[in-house]
């Protein structure tokens, strides 16, 4: 057997053998990776498809701008590189897991992959907060001869195009008073929501500071759905690699591996919480740079 | 990974399977581990067959039910009434019931019969016993395939049963109709179930998929080099293959479809006013879920002729006793195929207002797949040239195949055109197409791997003279049925049109709808008597004697004749040569497993 | 000789030692960082190009252009170091690689009628072009719009 299996060293598809040298479990993996990939692939290519009809779609830049505790600074883009790069992080932390692994060194494997849970609870714990502040975030958006106050959800996109001063005066003579008051009060803090609700329309128009309000017209409803769509469904991944690396960890833990001699379960989780990274990579891409 | 550790010793580590549960038969298994949730990829295979003809079954009932419809639109069947209530009003069929019928036989037969009853069976049967394996690389993850069929099956029977019934948007369920609970009783809980039904089917789908991919790359036996696979297991790999990069797509899709139903997302919708009502959705795009539908769709069609192409190829070499006609041109015309289907996918899109410009690149790619077609069909007949043919039913299904794909294929390159197209579309043309080049056809090559493979999988024959009844009234029905709708369908006769009585120029066809009708019932009577033959011949028909039955070359022979779980006794065989050496060097037939000799002639 | 489990495999000799392997780790979080730092960088470019007065679509279009290919080096690392891909035999790369190669004519398929769809409608549907042409190009709309720049 010994002679044989050198013989045929160098003729990886005669049979007999692994042409990959790989179990069979890693090479179904990669294979599974591959079919995620393409059904990755076809939200995105359909948020592109999507995109490419569309005459105006908002720059990523004013929609991610927010940063916890930061208030209406405007930051672009500094929220989402702290999750990127906790999603790096947490990708090589996995690496030093599965290497541990390769070593037979179960102390190295639980620490690491201790790490890399507490990655990917801190990239779900970003995204979280990401999402509840588009949703829960107050925009005037000039709709219908109007302005109205909304937040970025699957039905309504408040990232259009900048509308002038003009049309915004306009709009603000047909504003129902409580929106009115609403969008003074964010130009003007120092009145009291009191006085300000005590106003009539024409005072509080001129309290309301057009130039910071950066009102906008509607933008393309696709955005909203594509956007919570797609991170959502990578949202459900990482939230599935972090349960199977628990599971992993427990496993450890009660010495599975280490009585069945190999690790390669680990580096069958490292692979998926790896793809899980590579598709943050192309939803980064897509999403929040082009 | 200690290298030191236990390694198998040589006769050790032929016998050791990964698997720890794979025993030599030793120990009595339970009723429900072997025929229930069975781990054994032959029990598995089996399963697949049995749930997919009683999915066929109900599926061509559907037909028969809305063939009476179109034979005879102005009849009563009172007993319609009887069995479906309120759906079959004073013995006539409703319009919600036709379309809930024309909708759930596309999906049942496509999906459920053909994807999973055919490579699911036949996948799961051959592949390890045609490569020398014990098992499938997860015989775990194959029962979970198994199982998740299941289910998908039971979410689709029951929304047959929901109050405002199955869905009804056609099967390729194209938005805005399936995307609106307004639009009808069909679009409303059915289509939610049609489309969870379809997310487990993809499910279950992928984990048969990843195992044939894996267990016919990493398990093959010694000396079973890829050019000496069988065919049927290159088709059976081309299969996986493009199920698990299209299935995917598909699964994109139908989530997204999910999401506009029911979370008020825009997707695919835009612009719509409906009963009046003028909905808020806008941006989405309704040939998107086209587009990612028939990106699936289009590799769907070869998910379900391949295996035929692959089973018909070596029954057809078989029978014939002579190697297969250009083995490796076989092998390039699968690979072109499987390539090629995934480029072509917008050529059932030509009318949607596509850019034409994009239409004529695909119109080109479609072409091309004349060729790869053309080479295979050629090998097959001249496979069967000057051969010594053995026309057992299974032979004749194979040449039935080969027929119908001929004579089914060539109306494909009038479809192919987009200019033709314009005139063509949604007519009964495109009924008659796809009918015969990928419904019956695949047909034929499931019932050509069920008479061959039949003493493999129960130890007996099928009753031979039933078997050449079912052939000849399959075939001469399914061109009557089939040939005359290129007519209705050059006439300009709509699909899925309930009623065409409002045309005048349609009236000429009234009695050819009749006719149809007729045959078709005829047609599903003599599948019934398949059935019959089927469950009758498991448990009383002819017991199968010797263990190579045919005189086959390949490997699932040299097994017991009804083999345990395991497949061989004692090690796996070693291969050293093709499968296809028949009537060679004044030698009927040479198995695989024998080495190949001093002055043998090469092939 | 085989792997203890898997009578298919010939076991894995890992000759890379301890450090050696850190130290590739090392180099590709440093490599991963850097890239994204730079992308970030482009992105705020993008930005401020389009604050400026006259936006050159050209100069976006290619920055893009750039940060896509930055992405495509990011997944080759992810790919190649972190899942171990450069470290499997040519066979297995293969498999993994080319069928990704459909992405092409998948990705340039779907854009390619995705602009048509757009063309369409601002031809026949004025009312989308109205709505949903960005403002500042107000002074260009005298010219018939053949190729709508307002993708961003």
């Amino acid at each position: 057997m010994a002679t044989t299996a050198t013989v045929h060293q160098t003729k990886w598809w005669s049979g007999g053998k692994s042409p990959f040298n790989l179990e069979y479990g890693k090479v179904m993996m990669w294979y599974f990776l591959m079919s995620d990939a393409f059904t990755f692939g076809a939200f995105l290519i359909s948020y592109g498809s999507i995109r490419f009809s569309q005459n105006f779609w908002p720059d990523p830049n004013v929609v991610f701008n927010a940063f916890p505790g930061a208030g209406h600074a405007n930051l672009p883009l500094a929220f989402v590189s702290v999750m990127t790069f906790i999603l790096i992080i947490s990708s090589v932390t996995m690496v030093l897991a599965v290497h541990a692994g390769h070593k037979g060194d179960k102390q190295g494997v639980i620490k690491w992959l201790f790490w890399t849970i507490i990655g990917g609870l801190a990239f779900l714990g970003c995204q979280a907060w990401e999402w509840h502040h588009l949703i829960t975030g107050e925009h005037a958006v000039l709709i219908d001869g109007q302005i109205d106050i909304i937040g970025q959800t699957t039905r309504a996109n408040p990232w259009g195009d900048l509308v002038s001063n003009e049309a915004a005066m306009a709009a603000l003579q047909k504003t129902p008073h409580e929106t009115l008051v609403n969008l003074a009060h964010q130009s003007n803090h120092a009145v009291s929501h009191e006085q300000l609700v005590a106003m009539t329309d024409q005072q509080l128009i001129k309290e309301i500071k057009l130039d910071e309000l950066h009102i906008r017209s509607k933008g393309p409803v696709a955005f909203g759905g594509y956007f919570y769509g797609i991170t959502g469904f990578h949202g459900f991944h990482v939230f599935s690699g972090v349960i199977i690396n628990i599971i992993m960890l427990m496993m450890t833990q009660k010495n599975v591996f280490q009585n069945r001699g190999h690790y390669l379960m680990i580096e069958k989780a490292g692979l998926y919480w790896h793809f899980v990274d590579l598709v943050w990579v192309f939803v980064f891409l897509c999403f929040y740079l082009i | 990974m200690s290298e030191a550790m236990n390694v198998h010793s040589g006769v050790d580590a032929a016998h050791a399977v990964h698997h720890d549960d794979h025993g030599h038969g030793h120990h009595e298994q339970s009723f429900i581990s072997k025929y229930i949730f069975s781990m054994d990829h032959k029990t598995i295979g089996k399963q697949f067959l049995i749930t997919g003809m009683v999915w066929a079954i109900i599926g061509g009932l559907f037909s028969v039910l809305f063939r009476l419809q179109l034979g005879y639109p102005d009849q009563s069947f009172p007993i319609l009434e009887t069995f479906f209530g309120n759906w079959a009003k004073g013995g006539q069929i409703q319009p919600e019931f036709y379309y809930g019928l024309v909708t759930m036989h596309g999906t049942v037969l496509v999906f459920f019969v053909l994807t999973a009853g055919l490579s699911g069976t036949f996948a799961n049967l051959l592949i390890p016993l045609q490569i020398g394996a014990r098992d499938m690389a997860s015989p775990f993850l194959n029962m979970l395939s198994y199982w998740f069929f299941f289910i998908a099956g039971i979410v689709m029977l029951a929304s047959i049963f929901v109050h405002t019934g199955p869905a009804s948007g056609g099967w390729t369920m194209y938005p805005p109709l399936s995307a609106l609970r307004q639009a009808g009783d069909g679009q409303k809980i059915g289509t939610d179930l049609w489309l969870i039904s379809m997310a487990l089917f993809i499910v279950s789908s992928l984990l048969g998929g990843l195992n044939y991919i894996s267990t016919i790359l990493n398990m093959r036996t010694k000396g079973m080099s890829m050019t000496r696979l069988p065919l049927p297991i290159w088709a059976m790999f081309f299969t996986a293959v493009l199920g698990v990069l299209s299935f995917p797509v598909l699964l994109s899709g139908a989530i997204l479809l999910l999401f506009d139903r029911n979370l008020g997302t825009s997707f695919y919708l835009s612009d719509i006013v409906i009963n009046g009502e003028i909905l808020p959705n806008e941006g989405g795009s309704a040939i998107l879920y086209q587009h990612l539908f028939w990106f699936l769709g289009h590799p769907e069609v070869y998910i379900i002729l391949l295996p035929a192409m692959g089973m018909v190829s070596e029954i057809l070499s078989v029978n014939a006793r002579k190697p297969i006609f250009g083995y490796m041109a076989m092998l390039g015309s699968l690979f072109a195929i499987a390539i090629l289907a995934f480029l072509v996918w917008a050529h059932h899109m030509f009318v949607t207002g596509l850019n034409p410009f994009l239409g004529s690149v695909f119109v080109l790619l479609t072409l091309l797949i004349a060729v790869p077609s053309a080479i295979k069909v050629f090998n097959w007949l001249t496979t069967l040239w000057r051969g010594n043919i053995r026309f057992t039913p299974a032979t004749l299904f194979a040449i039935g195949f080969v027929s119908l794909f001929i004579s089914g294929g060539l109306t494909g390159i009038f479809l192919g055109n987009s200019t033709i197209d314009i005139h063509l579309h949604d007519t009964m043309f495109v009924v008659a197409h796809f009918h015969i080049v990928m419904g019956v056809a695949s047909f034929f090559g499931m019932f050509a791997g069920v008479y061959h493979w039949f003493p493999k999988m129960f130890g007996r024959y099928l009753n031979n003279t039933l078997g050449y009844m079912h052939f000849w009234v399959t075939m001469i029905g399914a061109y009557l049925i089939f040939w005359p709708m290129h007519y209705q369908g050059l006439a300009g006769i709509p699909r899925r049109y309930l009623d065409k009585s409002g045309w005048v120029s349609f009236n000429q066809f009234g009695e050819l709808d009749k006719m149809i009708t007729i045959v078709s019932i005829i047609v599903f009577a003599v599948q019934l008597m398949f059935v019959f033959n089927f469950f009758y011949s498991i448990f009383k028909g002819r017991k199968v004697t010797t263990p190579n039955p045919w005189g086959a070359n390949t490997l699932e022979w040299t097994t017991k004749i009804n083999p345990g779980h395991g497949n061989w006794e004692g090690e796996i065989p070693e291969v050293h040569r093709w499968p296809y050496d028949y009537s060679k060097d004044g030698r009927d037939f040479i198995p695989q497993t024998e080495p190949i000799g001093a002055n043998e002639s090469k092939h | 000789m085989q792997h203890p489990a898997f009578e298919e495999v010939t076991i894995h000799h890992h000759t890379i030692d301890d450090a050696a392997f850190k130290k590739k780790v090392r180099k590709t979080t440093i490599l991963l960082s850097v890239i994204t730092v730079i992308e970030l960088a482009i992105g705020l470019l993008i930005y401020n190009i389009h604050k400026g007065e006259n936006p050159s679509e050209l100069l976006v279009l290619m920055f893009k252009g750039m940060v896509c290919i930055l992405t495509l080096a990011k997944a080759y690392y992810i790919v190649s170091v972190f899942m171990h891909l450069g470290d499997e035999i040519r066979n297995m790369i293969m498999t993994i690689v080319v069928p990704l190669l459909l992405f092409i004519w998948f990705i340039a398929a779907f854009i390619w009628d995705g602009n048509s769809y757009k063309n369409l409608r601002n031809t026949y549907d004025k009312h989308f072009q109205e709505t949903t042409m960005p403002a500042k190009h107000h002074k260009e709309e005298a010219k018939p719009v053949e190729k709508p720049t307002g993708k961003e």
